[in-house]
This record gives C-alpha cells, sequence and structure tokens, in this order.
C-alpha cells in the first residue's frame, strides 16, 4: 500500500529538515522516494509532520511493573474508561495497564520506547508483557550492573570473558544493550548496606563500581554494541551527588567508542535525579550548570533528563537502597524485591508537589538541564516514566520548554521560593523551537540508541510518522503554551511501519509489538567457553535451572534482530 | 424544593449501581427524564423504570433542593450517593456496597444497615445507617492511604472490620460495638465507639483520636499507657467520666489518642496504672 502525506511541514531533524512544507511518501511500511499515482493522499496540510517519537528510557514492561501494579490498586483506578469494540478498558495513571500504555504512547505519537531496566531473571516475563503491550516497539535493556558473574569479571579485568559475557546474555534475555544500576550499590543491598561515590567496593567482591563501569564500558565497545552503556550513577537523588556523576562521567573519557552510529560510550539516564549540589537537603541547591557545562564540552556523553512534572507517581528502579532512603522521608508504604544473583528492585509511591521545596528544586534542575545543555542532541526528553512522572505528561513538559513565560508564571506563582535561592532556572530564557523538540523526542534518543531503522524520515527507514494538528506558522508556543500541550497530547495521525494507528485523534487499528534485541556475531565460540565456565557456579547459586533460564524465541511474537558483527 | 420518591417495582439478582442518581446529576430531571435513562447493573444497562417508578414533585435550582426518597428492598442496590456534593437521600432499606462513597456534601439517611465501604473515603457531608455496618465504614479503598477526610457517620448499630481505616479527617461514631482493628492506620479525626471493641483498635495510628466507652478486649502492644484523665474534652465534646489515656502506635512514632473508659476496663488500669515497665521496655526497644 503506497501514501503520501500531502503538504505537511516536515520537521526531521536527522536530515535537517527544519519546518520545510514537504510530502511525506510510504509505501509497504518503509519511507519511499516517491510513490506511484494510486497512492493514497493523507492531507494534512500545514500540519506538523515529524518521525514518530522514540522514548530512550521509560519503565513500562516487566515484574516491577506488576509488583506496582499488585500494591498500588489506588492508582488502577484512575483514568479508567470503558471497553470498546477496538479497544481494552484503559486503567491506570502511573502504572497503566499494558494495553493503556500501547494506546496512551500511541496517542502521542511515539513508535518506540525502550524499556530501561529487565534482570536477565525476569527477562521470560518481560517479554511476555511487552507482547501485551500493544502499537509500540520495545527493546529491553538487561542490567548488569550488579551482576554476579559481572562484578567477577570486573575485578579480575578480564574484558574478553565480559564481552562474550555479554553478548551470551543478550541472546539469553532477548536484549537489546547494557543497562547499569547504582553499580555495586544495589548488590550491596543484599547486605542492607548501599555504595557511595565510585571507588567505594561492592561488600565480599573486592570490586569498586569505578571498575565495573570501565569494564562494561570497555567490554560494550569491544563487541561494538549499537547502544553504549546506559548507565543510573551511584548516589541518585542524594544531595551533593554532582563529584560522583562527574566522575563516572570522567572514568570513561579514555574508552574509545566503536560503532559509527552513534557519538557517545555512555548514556546517562535521568541526569535530573544525579545533579545535586550541597552536603544535604538543608542546603541542598542545583548542580546543573557545574553538570550541564561538563556535557557540553565532552564529545563522549548524552543523557535523558527523568523531568519531573507534579504529580502523584509511583517510584519503581533497580536501586534498592535509594527506594529505602525514600521510605525513609516519606514513610508511603514500599515494597522489596531481590533477584538472585543479579540486582534489587524497589517501589514506592511519591507526590511531587510544586509547594515542597525539594521538588521544586528537582523540577527546576530537570528544565536546568534542558537549558544549559546546549546540543540537543546530547539530552532527551523523559520523565523516567513512572520515576517523576507519567509519560503522558510530555506534552506539558515541551509546553514548558517551548514557553518562557510559562516558566516564569510557574516560578513566580506556583512553585517555592527555593527556585530563586538555589537555582539558575528564573535566569534561563531560552526557548526551544520545534526543531529541537523534534530532536529531543525522536531524532537524538534514535541516535543515541544505535537505531538504524527509526526516528528520522530517510527513504528506507520505518514509516514510523506522527502528525500533530498544530500549524507552527500560526501559533505562538510562547504565548499559547496550553494549546501546545493539548496539541501534542494527541496526533491526527500515528503511523508505525507504514500503518495508521491513529487517525483525527482516535486509535482506529491496534497492532502487535515487538521487541529489537542485539545479536552479536564472531563470538560463538567465547560464549560457550565463558558459559561452561561460570555453569558449577549457575547450578550451585540459581534457584532455576539453566534449561530454564534463557528466553526461547517462542516467546518473542514478531522480534527485530539487529546482528552486529564484532571486530575484537 | 424538588422531591424525588422512588417505588420499587421488582428487585434483581444482580446489583443495580446508583452513582448517576444523585442530586449533582439529577436535580433538573422531570419525570420524563428518569423514564428514559436506564441504570448499569452487571455490565449492562436497563430501564430504570423496570425496577422503580419514579414521581416528582416541585422545581430545584441547585443539588441542595433535592431530596430522594427511596423506598423498597435496597440490598441489592450500590453507590447511593456515591459522589455526591449537596441534598438529601432517605433510603427505607438496607443498602449495597459503597453507600455515601467520596460524598463531599448533603445527607444520606439510610434506615437499615449498609454493606461494605459506607461513606469510603467522603470528605463531607453527614451519613447516618440505622442499623448497622459491615466492613469499611468510612474506609480507604483497597491500596489507598488517604481514608476519609471529613464530614460525619453516625452507625447506630455495630460496626464492622476495618472501620475508620486510614481515617484522616472527619469523624465517626459508632454507637455499638466495633469488630477488629477500627482506625488502623488512622492519622487525623475522631472515631467514638460507645460499645465494646474486641481488639486491636488504632494499630499503626499515626495521630487523631479514639475514644472508647465499652469494653476493650486486646489492646496493641504499640500503645503505651500514659495516664487517666477525667471527663477529656475531644475537639468540644466532654465524654464523661474516667478515662485510661494511652500514645500509639509508637512502632510508627504514632501521636495518636486511645481514650477507654476506666470504670468498664478497670482490669487494664489496674495492669497499668502501678507499672507500664513491659511497656517501657517495648518503647525503649522501638526508639533502638
Ligand atoms: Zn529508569
Amino acid at each position: 500500500m503506497e501514501y503520501i502525506l500531502k503538504n505537511g511541514i516536515v520537521y526531521d531533524p536527522a536530515n535537517k529538515v527544519n519546518g520545510e512544507k514537504k510530502d511525506v511518501m510510504f509505501k509497504d511500511g518503509k519511507i519511499v522516494e516517491k510513490v506511484s499515482s494510486d497512492a493514497k493522499v493523507l492531507d494534512v496540510t500545514d500540519k506538523i509532520v515529524m518521525p514518530a517519537g522514540v522514548d530512550p528510557h521509560s519503565h513500562v514492561a516487566g515484574p516491577k511493573l506488576v509488583v506496582g501494579r499488585l500494591y498500588r490498586p489506588e492508582d488502577s483506578r484512575k483514568g479508567v474508561t470503558q471497553k470498546t469494540n477496538l479497544l481494552r478498558g484503559e486503567s491506570g495513571f502511573s502504572i497503566p495497564s499494558c494495553p493503556t500504555t500501547g494506546y496512551r504512547y500511541s496517542r502521542l505519537g511515539y513508535g518506540t520506547v525502550v524499556e530501561a531496566a529487565m534482570p536477565p531473571l525476569e527477562a521470560k516475563h518481560t517479554h511476555d508483557e511487552i507482547a501485551t503491550i500493544p502499537n509500540i516497539d520495545i527493546p529491553a535493556l538487561p542490567l548488569f550492573g550488579n551482576n554476579w558473574f559481572v562484578l567477577e569479571f570486573a575485578r579480575e579485568g578480564k574484558i574478553d570473558e565480559l564481552a562474550a559475557f555479554i553478548s551470551a546474555w543478550l541472546k539469553i534475555s532477548k536484549g537489546y544493550g547494557v543497562k547499569i544500576v547504582n553499580p555495586c550499590g544495589s548488590e550491596a543491598w543484599g547486605w542492607g548496606m548501599n555504595v557511595h561515590g565510585i571507588n567505594d567496593k561492592a561488600p565480599y567482591f573486592d570490586v569498586t563500581s569505578k571498575e565495573v563501569i570501565r569494564a562494561l564500558a570497555k567490554a560494550n565497545e569491544k563487541l561494538g554494541l549499537p547502544h553504549s552503556i546506559h548507565i543510573h550513577p551511584n548516589d541518585l537523588g542524594h544531595p551533593g551527588n554532582v563529584p560522583t556523576t562527574l566522575e563516572t562521567f570522567e572514568s570513561v573519557k579514555d574508552i574509545d567508542k566503536n560503532a559509527a552510529v552513534r557519538n557517545q560510550n555512555l548514556h546517562c539516564c535521568h541526569l535530573q535525579f544525579h545533579s545535586y549540589s550541597g552536603n544535604s537537603w538543608k542546603d541542598a541547591s542545583s548542580g546543573a550548570e557545574e553538570v550541564a557545562k561538563y556535557v557540553n564540552k565532552a564529545d563522549n556523553i548524552t543523557c535523558d533528563v527523568g523531568q519531573v512534572t507534579f504529580d502523584e507517581t509511583t517510584t519503581m528502579t533497580a536501586d534498592a537502597p535509594m527506594e529505602y532512603d525514600l521510605f525513609k522521608l516519606s514513610g508511603l508504604k514500599w515494597v522489596n524485591k531481590d533477584i538472585e544473583c543479579e540486582t534489587a528492585a524497589g517501589i514506592i509511591p511519591i507526590i511531587y508537589s510544586p509547594k515542597s521545596p525539594v521538588n521544586t528544586l528537582q523540577w527546576a534542575i530537570g528544565l536546568e538541564l534542558f537549558l544549559h545543555i546546549d546540543d540537543p542532541w546530547k539530552v532527551c526528553l523523559t520523565t523516567d516514566h513512572p520515576n517523576a512522572g507519567p509519560f503522558i505528561r510530555y506534552p506539558r513538559i515541551i509546553s514548558w520548554l517551548m514557553s518562557n513565560e510559562r516558566r516564569m508564571e510557574m516560578i513566580d506563582n506556583e512553585v517555592h521560593k527555593w527556585v530563586h535561592s538555589r537555582t539558575t532556572l528564573p535566569t534561563l530564557d531560552r526557548e526551544y523551537d520545534f526543531y529541537d523538540i523534534a530532536t529531543i523526542t525522536r531524532a537524538a534518543p534514535a541516535k543515541i540508541h544505535g537505531f538504524s531503522d527509526r526516528g528520522e524520515l530517510t527513504p528506507g527507514y520505518n514509516a514510523d510518522i506522527a502528525v500533530y494538528d498544530i500549524n507552527p506558522n500560526d501559533i505562538d508556543p510562547s504565548k499559547e503554551h496550553e494549546l501546545i500541550e493539548k496539541k501534542f497530547g494527541l496526533t491526527d495521525y500515528t503511523i508505525k511501519d507504514g500503518e495508521i494507528l491513529v487517525k483525527d485523534k482516535e486509535i482506529v487499528k491496534v497492532k502487535e509489538s515487538s521487541t529489537i534485541w542485539t545479536n552479536v556475531k564472531g563470538y560463538e565460540e567465547e560464549e560457550k567457553a565463558v558459559i561452561e565456565g561460570i555453569m558449577p557456579f549457575f547450578n550451585q547459586y540459581y534457584s532455576i535451572k539453566w534449561e530454564n533460564y534463557p528466553v526461547h524465541d517462542h516467546y518473542l511474537s514478531n522480534p527485530i534482530r539487529v546482528d552486529v558483527e564484532a571486530s575484537k | 424544593m424538588k422531591t424525588i420518591t422512588f417505588k420499587q417495582k421488582k428487585t434483581s439478582s444482580i446489583a443495580l449501581e446508583f452513582d448517576e442518581l444523585i442530586p449533582d446529576e439529577i436535580y433538573t430531571w422531570g419525570e420524563s427524564d428518569f423514564n428514559k435513562y436506564e441504570v448499569p447493573i452487571g455490565n449492562s444497562r436497563f430501564p430504570l423504570t423496570d425496577y422503580f417508578d419514579i414521581k416528582v414533585e416541585g422545581e430545584a435550582e441547585s443539588p441542595d433542593e433535592v431530596k430522594m426518597i427511596i423506598n423498597g428492598d435496597l440490598n441489592r442496590v450500590k453507590y447511593i450517593g456515591c459522589k455526591m456534593s449537596g441534598g438529601e437521600i432517605l433510603c427505607n432499606s438496607s443498602v449495597d456496597l459503597h453507600v455515601g462513597a467520596e460524598m463531599s456534601g448533603g445527607t444520606i439517611i439510610v434506615d437499615g444497615n449498609a454493606a461494605a465501604h459506607a461513606g469510603r473515603e467522603m470528605s463531607g457531608g453527614y451519613l447516618e445507617i440505622k442499623g448497622n455496618t459491615k466492613e469499611f465504614t468510612g474506609a480507604s479503598y483497597i491500596g489507598e492511604w488517604r481514608g476519609m477526610t471529613g464530614g460525619e457517620i453516625i452507625v447506630h448499630g455495630n460496626a464492622g472490620k476495618q472501620c475508620g481505616e486510614c481515617l484522616s479527617g472527619g469523624k465517626i461514631t459508632v454507637l455499638g460495638n466495633c469488630d477488629i482493628l477500627a482506625g488502623i492506620h488512622m492519622s487525623k479525626g475522631v472515631m467514638e465507639i460507645q460499645g465494646d471493641v474486641n481488639r486491636w483498635p488504632g494499630g499503626q495510628m499515626k495521630n487523631g483520636t479514639i475514644v472508647i466507652n465499652g469494653k476493650l478486649g486486646r489492646l496493641l502492644e504499640g500503645f503505651v499507657f500514659d495516664e487517666v484523665v477525667d471527663n477529656p474534652d475531644i475537639e468540644g465534646k466532654v465524654y464523661d467520666g474516667r478515662f485510661i489515656k494511652y500514645t500509639g502506635d509508637i512502632g510508627l512514632n504514632g501521636k495518636g489518642t486511645l481514650l477507654i473508659n476506666a470504670d468498664v476496663n478497670r482490669d487494664k488500669l489496674g495492669e497499668y496504672g502501678e507499672s507500664d515497665d513491659e511497656y517501657t521496655s517495648i518503647r525503649e526497644y522501638r526508639n533502638l
């Protein structure tokens, strides 16, 4: 089937198309340069056309979502809709049901969402859930930062073995890239402890966080994976964590990146949570400017923000000791999970209030990062869904980024006065334009993840397209922030692989989703040797049999396999 | 003033849901509107007139000017007055789940018993149950930690388990007895229980006050004896007599107050009046 999106105003940063009036054509699911005269015309005159959104870091599938839904039934009471002939009934606000997640991303114009934390032991469950989320492709990042085998290899400095281990474990878990969460800290939590800074050792492993990060970065580049290491550094959410964050960045500076598709060798997720100055919450202040300065200078670092949205939401992370700290602060119901030999996890509800000094600080730091980091290709829009806010708030964040007037209104009337004394936000008047928005929501995240089939409207790429009912020549985002939020919240068209999923602001089609996983070639022998080497340990310490551990092919409904030739 | 009288024609084995039939929604309705209306039952809707004859008299400018009188057997009618903000509803029967749930104003009087979740999470208004209630009267719903925040509930009979769970404001009065875990997790507000309580009132309470005028069975270990007070005054109401005052739940560093009638509970007075060593040691242990 051939289509032509006619007369739209196109923003496609990867091809440096900045608000040009032009047609976008696609055929059989791919963008093409021209179509025949039989092509179906979709009139999108003077409407914004962008590649479909790419969320580089979100928590949408896996056991911690299920635990979250089980212990927060009060969240499921929100956002309930009746089922229709096409759609299942929706439920949930911060931890929506699986179908709801797919529908809502689709309405926002998103086509790809990276599930940012998958314990390999729970990979089957994660893929089962991915299969239940319609309309978006979901690659998942397996957790490596506290895995016992990784800690051993890192201590011994066995980078070749570690690379083979990663290569094997991506196949076993059908994972996409290397995720690291509070390296050594989540392992320490097994002993009721945490690590602070990057030079603390994991108890009984005699290895530091820095050694783990470096080893994983080296192995990642040795394999030449499409994505770099994806790190949630130590000391998340602690006042005074800026040095830890910067030392983390500095620790991989000398490691050469080895993948043509991306520029970075380290992606730092939800950087907002890692940019706090001061010593305690009493004297905490924003460290955003200092962190952004480093990111601006470095050519090997990218980040996503994890913007706080002032909602009641749910935090869930493999950084279990941090969740315990949050529990000590809020006293709300808290749940904790240990994933044997691999990681931990914790979940707790959280209410971000503009009246709270700390929450105001967090909100301001997120926006400061967006505004202080000069190059939009280095920074992506996320809320670390659902940790800093639910993803359905992306349009609101876009409206904040595009309107200094709105920000000043909030600074003057709505948020705590700490915003003046402890942040630089009131002094920043930069405003994003539609091109910048297209960069931070689709082009940059796709490039950072090393996708070579999405995130741009290049011929041959997937026909993943979003059309918004906005005429950029007819709107002043600085003044009409409410309209911006509304229009980015519901597309005129969301097109995925050439299929129209949303039309005129309504879902018209529900489509099975795919996972994307990385298949490294050329390490088969080494993988076998590594697995043989660790098998006695596995048999002794894992509670399941090796045969039941891998995600077999039949678990994946429509997998997209990314083949990588390892260079060695 | 508009009076809307419901006269039952037949009952249903699957519950009717009345949350759309609140004064806020129907104060402008005439009889013809009711005749058109379909009421949710299970996963479908059926004409309301299959189940009730409706008579409308007078006019209303606002929900506050509406009085609904519902006659018949309402044991399978759920959500009566749910989310209402004004007006008056009289039920001349026992009612099913969620009567007065999330109401913010107005009055509901039930001349009978109420099933579970009566007055759930209400924030204002007045709910009176002339009979007994089942579990979770004036409580939060499953998972939610913020319960009733305002208004008043009076139960003339006995209340079921976990009455006033997560109470965060307002007042619940039970003239009869209360089952286990009354006022569990409460953080604000007042619970007055005129009858007996068998076990564990106020578990994990952070603040607020529970007054028990009858006999208390077992008290939780998290409550420490404070003093014996005469005629305590709780938010403007004086309770005649001597009361033993406890503070808890110390497991959560709670500052809640539990008052129990000293004359009826003499055994407890003897137990703690002279020595509270055991409880002091618990307090020290928790503070470690
Ligand atoms: Zn995350």
